[in-house]
């Protein structure tokens, strides 16, 4: 399969990805020996890294410990350790798999994971999380701190939700100088900030050269690699490092036109997080059609920063909020999805979408149905919608998810060869 | 005169066309075998038993197209497009001026919006449960004693159709059961049997856009029962044509004679071909 052999690009960065992701999980592991930094555990979702900072304190992520697993077919143990202690088949499989790690007490890597200093449950964008961390904290003994972010209502936050998020911060603050017993740094805190904000340039420049075809990487399939690092790292000389050489080497890519493909066919913008326990196998499904993604919402779970959202070091606590409140995926609601989609198949020249509907989540899922019916019917954008899970191994069909896809690309390829417009206006 | 073959190894049933260009396009042969566990057999004992029935080696054949879910297993196939391009392509030719396919089939059904040339413009698939399919429909004959071949003509003389608790296919066996020991007439259970089914394919077809004419295509479109429930749902006719069953392989024929260079398309899916071929 030689032609496959070319649909990765692997570069120094998926090294020093590596590097930085084992670390990670190294300082996780000294922390579960009480030889280690602070631990929280809170999701990716618009999350809060920089305030971490503030204490040398580290996430705990339950996200990318899933997607980890998944990646590397070990996530049905957790999730069936989970299922007999009572969690149901149509739970979040994120949740399950989480649940099942601290029951197991065990990373991905096969180290420890450690009870965490504090649960942090930044409610953003998904109400499953309050049950979740809720039981996170019973089951680790850990403190519980409920972070209430709005959902986005409006084009953006009122000065009332902002305040009301930052007030928390400073709860939160609060709290974290009573368990740790250190003094909130917060010099250190607003240097996180500035550390993010130029994160967030290179990522959006990286984001932008996949509007260039052919695309320098695959939005969806390799911006993965590079989400660990942004979500862990990003608030850190470490992570503006890792940007820095992820920035110039896929430059480099799109100035010497080279692409993900030796000949791009298709550019798609994807929705939906991809089904990990099948990552190889789903891939190779659109590399067959030499099709990539130049685009994708899923990356832009942890932060949407491609259309001009930075971090503020000058308003560290209110530029924290604003990223919790309205520049990351899941707390938008679904007229700004729809729109974040529609600009990617616009400003990105993207030939159509693929919704990748997730089984067990039904927040970030519920609605793809209309969303599908929005792009083919009212815009006239060929739109494909497969559906599995994103951590559940069991939801995965191989044969079907493959005949959507081929019948999907077999339309594609005749409505450009005879210049025909797909789907109905 | 050249001859090509469309094979669609289907989950339950595999078919097999030859279609000839004599100045147009003719079927001249068709076969239809059970797929069981031995897909590839399956596939050759179908194209074998075409070209017996033709009277024609199997060497005469110029081009195979392979279709439906077994179609990486044809290894004596040219190439695979997948049945829902198959499907399309074959209810414009059997069926001219289709712009909607209902395709149900063994285990999946799916919607299809057709261009005027046979062209896939949208489509949509059943989720992963075999509700809305043939298996579902069988396994209701089965728990009523009766035949596949009997329960359409029966659900015809249905008065008052029973409401489905349920469409699963597992489930409806118990809901059955219990309407059956309510003392409920047969004809009223298959009604509301088909009716239910009729209701949850209408309402996946909506998902694409329901354009007349209609073409049913699929082992299902046999049955006058589910022909009828569809119509009453949609509230329009369909077109049923007497290759129903074998459109997928129809299509799968047509895109293989298009390859010989028969077509006025041909060409276009040479891209294709070179893509999805081999694999």
């Amino acid at each position: 399969m030689a032609e496959q052999s070319k649909t990765e690009y692997r570069g120094g960065i998926h090294q020093r990805q590596k590097e930085l992701m084992l670390d990670w999980y190294g300082a996780l592991d000294r922390s579960a020996e009480g030889d280690g930094p602070p631990t929280v555990s809170m999701m990716v979702s618009g999350n809060c890294v920089e305030l971490l900072e503030g204490f040398g304190a580290v996430p705990i992520y339950p996200e990318v410990n899933a997607l980890q697993l998944a990646i590397r077919h070990q996530s049905l143990e957790p999730i069936l350790a989970a299922e007999d202690i009572g969690y149901a088949s149509d739970n979040c499989a994120y949740v399950k798999a989480d649940i099942g790690c601290y029951l197991k007490g065990i990373t991905p890597t096969g180290g420890k994971m450690p009870k965490p200093t504090l649960v942090l449950c930044n409610f953003v964008g998904c109400n499953t999380y309050v049950k979740w961390f809720e039981h996170v904290a019973e089951i680790t003994g850990s403190p519980l701190y409920m972070l209430d972010v709005p959902f986005l209502r409006t084009d953006a936050p009122s000065q009332a939700d902002i305040a009301y998020v930052v007030r928390q911060l400073h709860e939160v603050v609060a709290l974290m100088e009573k368990l740790t017993g250190r003094k909130f740094d917060f010099a250190r805190f607003q240097e996180a900030v500035n550390y993010s904000r130029q994160v967030e340039e290179l990522w959006s420049e990286i984001k932008h050269m996949s509007k260039h075809t052919p695309a320098p990487f695959d939005a969806y399939f390799d911006a993965i690699t590079l989400m660990g690092p942004l979500y862990v790292h990003r608030a850190s000389r470490e992570g503006l490092d890792f940007f820095e050489i992820a920035r110039d080497e896929l430059r480099a890519k799109m100035q010497a036109n080279e692409g993900v493909y030796d000949q791009e066919k298709f550019r798609l913008v994807v929705e939906g997080p991809p089904p990990y326990p099948y990552f190889r196998t789903f891939r190779d499904m659109f590399a067959k059609w030499k099709a990539c993604a130049v685009a994708s919402t899923y990356s832009t779970v942890g932060g949407l920063w491609e259309f001009g959202f930075r971090h503020d070091p000058e308003h560290p606590f209110e530029s924290v909020a604003m990223h919790m409140l309205a520049n990351n995926v899941t707390n938008r609601n679904y007229l700004q999805r729809y729109d974040q989609i529609r600009r990617y198949v616009q400003e990105w020249n993207a030939d159509g979408v693929v919704i990748h509907f997730v089984k067990s989540c039904r927040l970030f899922s519920a609605g793809q149905g209309d969303m599908r019916d929005y792009f083919t019917k009212q815009l006239g954008i060929p739109t494909l919608y497969i559906e599995s899970d994103l951590e559940d191994p069991r939801y995965f069909a191989e044969a079907q998810t493959k005949n959507r896809i081929d019948a999907f690309f077999e339309t594609l390829e005749h409505a450009k060869a005879t210049g025909k417009q797909l789907a109905h206006v | 005169m050249r001859i090509a073959a469309g094979v669609d190894v289907g989950s339950t049933q595999t078919k097999a066309v030859l279609l000839q260009e004599n100045g147009g396009f003719k079927i001249i042969a068709r076969a239809l075998t059970q797929t069981g566990a031995n897909v590839q057999k399956a596939a050759e004992n179908a194209f074998e038993e075409c070209c017996r029935a033709a009277g024609i080696p199997t060497s005469d054949v110029g081009f195979v197209v392979g279709t439906g879910y077994g179609r990486y297993k044809i290894t004596f196939g040219n190439a695979q497009m997948t049945e829902i391009s198959c499907h399309a392509r074959g209810a414009q030719f059997l069926c001219p001026g289709t712009r909607t396919v209902i395709d149900m089939g063994g285990q999946d059904s799916k919607a299809i919006s057709v261009g005027p040339s046979g062209e896939v413009l949208d489509f949509m698939m059943n989720d992963k449960c075999a509700a809305g399919t043939g298996r579902f429909l069988a396994n209701a004959a089965d728990v009523m004693g009766l035949s596949l071949d009997e329960i359409g003509p029966i659900s015809l003389q249905c008065k008052r159709p029973v409401k489905m608790a349920t469409v699963c296919t597992v489930f409806v066996e118990s809901d059955i059961l219990s309407y059956l020991s309510q003392g409920k007439k047969a004809e009223d259970i298959l009604g509301g049997v088909h009716l239910a089914i009729a209701k949850r394919t209408v309402s996946l077809a909506r998902r694409v856009a329901v354009e007349p004419l209609i073409t049913m295509t699929g082992g299902v479109a046999n049955n006058i029962g589910m022909v009828r429930a569809l119509e009453e749902v949609l509230g329009q006719k369909l077109q049923i044509s007497p290759d129903a069953h074998y459109m997928g392989a129809v299509g799968a024929a047509i895109f293989a004679m298009e390859k010989l260079g028969q077509s006025f398309e041909s060409g276009i899916w040479r891209d294709a071909y070179a893509t999805s071929g081999g694999h």
